[in-house]
């Protein structure tokens, strides 16, 4: 385990706390990594393999647990599954670019969200925020057991892999703010979301600093959403109040 | 005329195939003529000589003159004239041809009676005739016997070069005979040669790109070793390919975490000058390695995971993209559009291009639209386009051009070439279009419903 560091002059936010699990068998990497996020307020403990993380995992609790995948002996897949199995902790996995499967098998295997090795260290600390930011605000159960798969219409969202299926069975591409949206609509269907609470709600996922507006990214989800189907209004515009999911989502886990 | 060879080994074997049967029809045909009239002579010869005794027997019996001369002319037929005289028809001191003699001698042999006899025989048109008539006996094979009483027996008949027909019903057979052969000869030659195209074809399409099974080693034992080898060679050459990229790709994967490592030890760093530029820096360094790495897999990995997308869609997220960086890019056309393909890499592709177009033109503008099932999207800017004769060579690996070669415009080369290998691992095909002004990339792929 690494030293603690806390470096004062760092620009830190009101909810830059927690414990991070780093898991990483780069020891210069674990002890950078966890440097920095210290100087922004978290606790950091780094682990080097598998093993090592089990035993962190039993002998404290954490908030977030950082992943990387290429790992010695057990892979970081396999420690997400594990952990997935068990509890809800929030989970980034770290990946190189080229290795898609991986993220894909990182996503299926339960992970929240991934950063691709060379990251860039403040949209890292944007992801770490957002992450836990999102996990205080859905206030997570024990429940292991998430959806997967949602519907609504004749189109599918599939909650793993990420990817939208229209009616045509044709994958339609979505941004990950768009993504994230079109998530936050489908788990509050029927409700009225104002600007302000789907900024809230969504931003959590949109730590990209060059994001247009909420309502430039619900005209593009709408434009790709609504122009397969004959004029299905799935988000409606409420007169002065925002917006509305119109239609009915089934949740579905396999 | 000179006639060409033919080039396929079909064709060659055809052609050997035909001579041989030709050469086999027309000697089979000369033998069997050949033996045909050697019986036809000898039968004829042989019937000749018993008439020729028999006639002269009756005529001898006879005693009456009148009665033997028309005693002659009853036993006259179509192939043997008979004339009694008191003289000799032909000439006893002709000197006879060797034909003629030979002639004798044989009729001699084959019939005893006439051994010992005189006999006087020869052609008319040798000088043989002893009459004045040489026109009526023109062709004609005269042969005189004596009788006891001094009177001659004359025979005459069609000169011994027997003509016939040809039998055309023989000729006929042989014909279709041989081109029944020729021809079976010819589908069979087909089947045996089918193993050497499918080789040809296999070389022909080798692409390290597309995992292809190995052909199968059928055929004759020649053309099943070639294939064998080719099989041998095609695999060691993805081997060793495969190991290159291995290595590079191992290289390249790992610079990404010392370059992690920098970028959170300038992180650290007080000066922000300096900060941004060795961020600058890295970030170059990463998009070299992105880059690399992403040629390398760009036509093996691209097709993990095929699906049915809309294409529009795809570019509509790179557009949006590129509009929230302040970036002109515009997305026109049709609404939809289908094609069969990998997200990510298909991402990739686009995204390269429209780099291309923003990197050499102001901005890019983009349309799509559909075109005899396929589905056309054209990637323009309003750049100053290629040199024509560096319009092919620019898709190649490193290929940058001279006038890219500074810091705004540079990059590794690899944009393009990964686009089309992109491009191409999903069946499609790409091409750049001077459009003065401008340059235009066109991505052509399948449609799909």
């Amino acid at each position: 385990m690494d030293e603690n560091f806390s470096e004062p002059g760092a620009e830190r936010r009101r909810e830059d706390y927690g414990r991070i699990l780093l898991v990483d068998d780069d020891a210069q990497l674990r002890l950078l990594v966890a440097r920095f996020l210290e100087r922004y307020g978290f606790l950091v403990t780094s682990v080097e393999d598998g093993t090592n993380t089990r035993e962190a995992l039993e002998r404290g609790s954490f908030d977030l647990v950082i992943l990387d995948v290429m790992l010695p002996g057990v892979t970081g897949i396999e420690i997400c599954r594990e952990l997935r199995a068990t509890s809800n902790l929030p989970i980034i996995m770290l990946t190189a670019r080229s290795d898609e499967i991986t993220r894909v098998a990182g996503l299926e295997g339960g992970a929240d969200d991934y950063v691709t090795k060379p990251f860039n260290p403040r949209e890292f600390l944007a992801r770490v925020r957002s992450l836990l930011r999102r996990a205080r605000l859905t206030n997570r159960t024990t429940n292991a057991t998430q959806p997967n798969r949602a519907t609504f219409g004749r189109w599918s969202l599939d909650l793993l892999r990420r990817e939208l299926i229209s009616p045509e069975g044709a994958l339609i591409d979505l941004s990950t703010g768009e993504y994230d949206l079109l998530v936050v609509f489908v788990e509050h269907a029927h409700k009225v979301l104002s600007r302000d609470a789907l900024m809230e709600l969504a931003k959590a996922r949109m730590p990209d600093p060059f994001d247009r507006t909420i309502d430039v990214q619900i005209s593009r989800l709408r434009k790709k959403l609504e122009l397969n189907a004959e004029r299905d209004q799935f988000i409606k515009t409420v007169r002065g109040t925002g917006y509305m999911f119109a239609v009915p989502v089934t949740f579905e886990s396999a | 005329m000179m006639l060409r060879m033919p080039q396929t080994v079909l064709g060659r074997a055809g052609a050997v195939l035909l001579g041989a049967l030709m050469a086999l029809v027309i000697i089979g045909y000369w033998a069997f003529r050949q033996g045909i009239e050697d019986v036809a002579v000898s039968l004829r010869e042989r019937t000749l000589a018993e008439r020729l005794v028999s006639i002269q027997r009756t005529i001898q019996s006879i005693a009456a003159d009148d009665e033997r001369d028309r005693t002659a002319h009853g036993l006259s037929s179509t192939s043997l004239e008979v004339h009694w005289s008191k003289i000799s028809l032909v000439l006893g001191n002709a000197n006879p041809k060797p034909e003629a003699s030979a002639l004798e001698s044989r009729i001699r042999i084959l019939q005893p009676d006439l051994k010992e006899q005189q006999m006087r025989i020869g052609f008319a048109d040798d000088g043989a005739l002893g009459t004045g008539a040489t026109q009526a006996y023109a062709h004609m094979l005269l042969i005189s016997l004596p009788l006891h009483d001094g009177t001659w027996v004359n025979f005459a008949t069609p000169a011994v070069g027997i003509t016939y027909h040809l039998p055309y019903h023989i000729l006929l057979t042989t014909l279709v005979v041989g081109c029944g052969i020729a021809l079976l000869a010819m589908v069979l030659l087909h089947r045996v040669t089918q193993p050497l195209r499918v080789l040809a074809t296999a070389a022909e399409r080798f692409d390290l790109n597309s995992m292809e099974k190995p052909i199968a080693e059928f055929g004759p034992l020649e053309v099943r070793r070639a294939a064998h080898s080719f099989n041998a060679m095609s695999s060691r050459i993805r081997t060793l390919v495969a190991e290159r990229t291995q290595a590079l790709a191992a290289v390249s994967h790992d610079f990404r975490t010392p370059i992690t490592r920098l970028r959170l030890r300038t992180e650290m760093m007080d000066d922000s000058e300096l900060r941004s530029v060795i961020d600058q820096d890295l970030g170059e360094m990463t998009a070299m390695i992105d880059a690399t790495l992403d040629y390398l897999s760009a036509g093996s990995n691209s097709l993990n995971r095929p699906r049915k997308i809309d294409i529009v869609a795809l570019l509509s997220t790179i557009v949006n993209a590129e509009k929230d960086l302040g970036r002109p890019v515009e997305l026109f056309g049709l609404p939809h559009a289908y094609v069969f393909g990998d997200v990510v890499s298909l991402k990739r592709a686009f995204s390269n291009l429209i780099e291309n177009a923003l990197k050499f033109g102001t901005s890019a503008r983009l349309t799509v639209c559909n075109a005899q099932a396929q589905t056309k999207i054209t990637i323009s800017d309003d750049g100053p386009g290629i040199p024509e004769p560096d319009i092919e060579r620019v898709m190649e690996p490193f290929v940058r051009l001279e006038t890219s070669r500074n810091r705004s415009t540079g990059g590794v080369g690899l944009g393009l070439s990964i686009a089309r290998s992109i491009v191409l691992s999903h069946g499609g095909s790409i091409r750049l279009v001077n459009t003065f002004p401008g340059l235009s990339a066109e991505v052509t792929m399948q449609s799909i419903n």
